[in-house]
């Protein structure tokens, strides 16, 4: 796997979806209903990438966006919102039966898992068997066979069901914090991020603010992305909306319901994906965009207040092992008698 | 003065009597939320809810969006991630009870949330799996509810398994022996499953409805019990948690998009 090791990985979404985005790649999104990363797929359509493939674990309108842009050709999906009764039909209906798709039905847990081995870096990993009796399991998409197989357990010669780990070429992810290397932090719900963020190759991270390092270090354990895994940090409030992100925005639901209700037909979907996707440039005139149509008060209606988690000590005595004194704590000893010691004990090599 | 309820409020009341004191239950949204909440709120204030995203031991003030919505809650005991809840959870047998909606259930409680139609040339995709198919599976029993689902004599497409082809043959297959669907409640009645055979059986009636109602959109001979219970009216106790926690689920998805729509039309129209 590619290691990303530059201090300052700082770019526009424009510049990190230019550079790091190729047509005919495979895609996750490392974060799924909850804190969507919409700022960068919404850059992904507007640049015209073509051809993708996506693993979506759970989607509300991502899926639906990038297919009325053309965008994604393979989908390997367990779950996909839609709105409405059985008389309207979603544009993932009519890509499916118009055949711009192909897709492959998965469960939550077997998705995940062929991230999860794909982080790993194992061929394959079991998972509950129960399933086999699941037309997910029992009928194929485009897959193929290189999703489920059933093997003997090594040890009690038991049946085991298992799939395939995958490596998608990049991950799409939204966070609350990152430094400006790419150390990203997230809190709220965890679902698949981990293991979809570990599993590609790449990962372009936004965040809703750029802090330092220092803030990275005194809270690791929010840390779900490591910035060596990290291509590209966009620094992107909002760049979640209409999706929610905790201690910044609850999710906008009457938005939602704007493009559901858009989507029951191709000309409204179509107007949709001009308004709010093609004729703003960026994250920010799309928000100014809503400003203006829906008003100031909407958007500060989804603020969040604070909420805040008491912070984990981790401190410590913060002191060598040489107290103020200069003297060892273990030892007892100060430097001099540290190095006569060594000579003493003959330890110490004498240089020309 | 009567009671005045909606048919998704007494759904509500009656799948929250199904969850009990202390018990660990997996629940995604909607209708599922409301009961478990209502539950604790009650009769079963020590049980535990978790999603499938990993919000383990939430206490919602709202009904969530969706499975990983945590604005739904001031905290929770423990954020892991849907890998360890289906693992370290479910497959590790800690998981009591799920609630589950239902799109096509046959007389085994098998069910379908994927297709509708014949998958190769169908009408519409519904929301496919999720982790409907492992939770059926494994939880130790599942507490189902369907308000615009259908039964049929066969799935267009087997998602999540019920007691497969009935007697032993779900415990056959690897499922958790003494696992499966315990209660479907309609906007009907209330269905559950014969100890031996594992067939659906009619166990109660709403007020109003009628046996012959209930036998016409079943299209296999459907067993009735000996006496059916009437299912009991939400109380004013209940029906002021449920319409205070989740008016969304006491009016159902479909009123609920006119209204809201109704409201970003009124927004646009201002700001124009």
């Amino acid at each position: 796997m590619q290691k990303f090791m530059d201090s300052d990985k700082r770019m526009t979404a424009r510049e990190a979806i230019e550079r790091f985005v190729n047509d005919g790649e495979s895609l996750v999104f490392a974060n799924c209903l909850y804190s969507m990363p919409l700022a960068l797929t919404h850059e992904l359509i507007r640049q015209g990438k073509k051809k993708l493939m996506a693993f979506q674990q759970g989607g509300i309108e991502e899926i639906d966006q990038l297919l009325l842009s053309d965008s994604i050709d393979r989908l390997v999906v367990a779950y996909n919102f839609r709105a409405g009764g059985p008389r309207i039909t979603s544009p993932l209906d009519r890509a499916l039966k118009e055949g711009q798709i192909v897709i492959e039905e998965m469960t939550n847990h077997t998705l995940l898992s062929m991230m999860k081995a794909g982080a790993m870096g194992y061929p394959f990993i079991p998972v509950l068997p129960g399933i086999k009796v699941s037309d997910v399991v029992k009928r194929k998409g485009f897959l193929g066979d290189q999703r489920f197989a059933e093997i003997k357990d090594p040890f009690t010669r038991e049946d085991m069901l298992v799939v395939k780990g995958y490596n998608p070429d990049f991950a799409l992810m939204h966070v609350q914090r990152a430094d400006k290397a790419g150390n990203g932090q997230l809190w709220g719900a965890m679902i698949n991020s981990k293991w979809a963020a570990l599993a590609a190759k790449k990962v372009i991270l936004s965040c809703e603010e750029i802090v330092d390092t220092e803030v990275i270090m005194s809270s690791p354990h929010l840390t779900i992305v490591p910035a060596h895994k990290v291509c590209a940090v966009v620094e992107c409030p909002l760049g979640a909306h209409p999706s929610e992100i905790l201690g910044h925005y609850d999710y906008d639901f009457p938005f939602r319901a704007l493009f559901f209700g858009s989507c029951s037909n191709p000309e409204g979907a179509k107007a949709w994906m001009d308004e709010w996707i093609y004729n703003v440039a960026d994250r920010s005139e799309y928000i100014e965009h809503y400003i203006r149509r829906f008003g100031q008060n909407t958007l500060d209606a989804f603020r969040a207040k604070p909420f805040k988690s008491v912070p984990a000590d981790y401190g410590s005595t913060f002191s060598l092992d040489w107290d103020e004194n200069g003297y060892s704590r273990n030892m007892g000893i100060n430097m001099d008698e540290f190095v006569a010691m060594l000579d003493e004990k003959g330890a110490l090599i004498h240089g020309n | 003065m009567g009671t005045n309820y909606t048919i998704n409020e007494l759904i509500v009341s009656r799948a929250a009597k199904e969850l009990r004191d202390n018990e660990l239950v997996v629940i995604g949204q909607g209708i599922a939320m409301a009961a478990g909440v209502l539950a604790r709120k009650t009769h079963a204030p020590n049980s535990v809810i978790l999603t499938e995203a990993g919000m383990f031991g939430i206490d919602p003030f709202k009904v969530p969006l969706h499975i990983a919505d945590p604005t739904c809650s001031r905290g929770f005991i423990y954020s892991c991630d849907m890998i360890d809840i289906f693992t370290t959870v479910l497959n590790q047998g800690y998981v009591d009870a799920t609630f589950l909606g239902v799109g096509q259930i046959d007389r085994f409680g098998n069910m379908n949330s994927s297709y509708l139609g014949d998958p190769d040339d169908f009408t519409i995709r519904v929301t496919g799996a999720g982790g409907a198919p492992e939770f059926v599976g494994y939880a130790n029993r599942a507490i189902l509810t369907m308000s615009g689902g259908k039964f049929v004599d066969k799935l267009d497409y087997f998602t999540s398994p019920g007691y497969l082809d009935g007697g032993n043959s779900r415990y056959e297959a690897g499922m958790p022996e003494g696992s499966g669907p315990a209660i479907l409640i309609t906007t009907k009645g209330v269905f559950k499953f014969d100890t031996d055979t594992k067939e659906m059986y009619l166990a109660g009636l709403h007020p109003g409805a009628t046996v012959e109602d209930i036998k016409a959109d079943v299209p296999w001979d459907l067993n009735v019990a000996d006496t059916l219970e009437i299912t009991p009216l939400p109380t004013e106790e209940e029906l002021n948690i449920v319409r205070t926690f989740a008016p969304e689920v006491s009016m159902g998805r479909k009123l609920q998009l006119e209204v809201v729509m109704n409201k970003v039309f009124d927004l646009l129209s201002k700001n124009a």
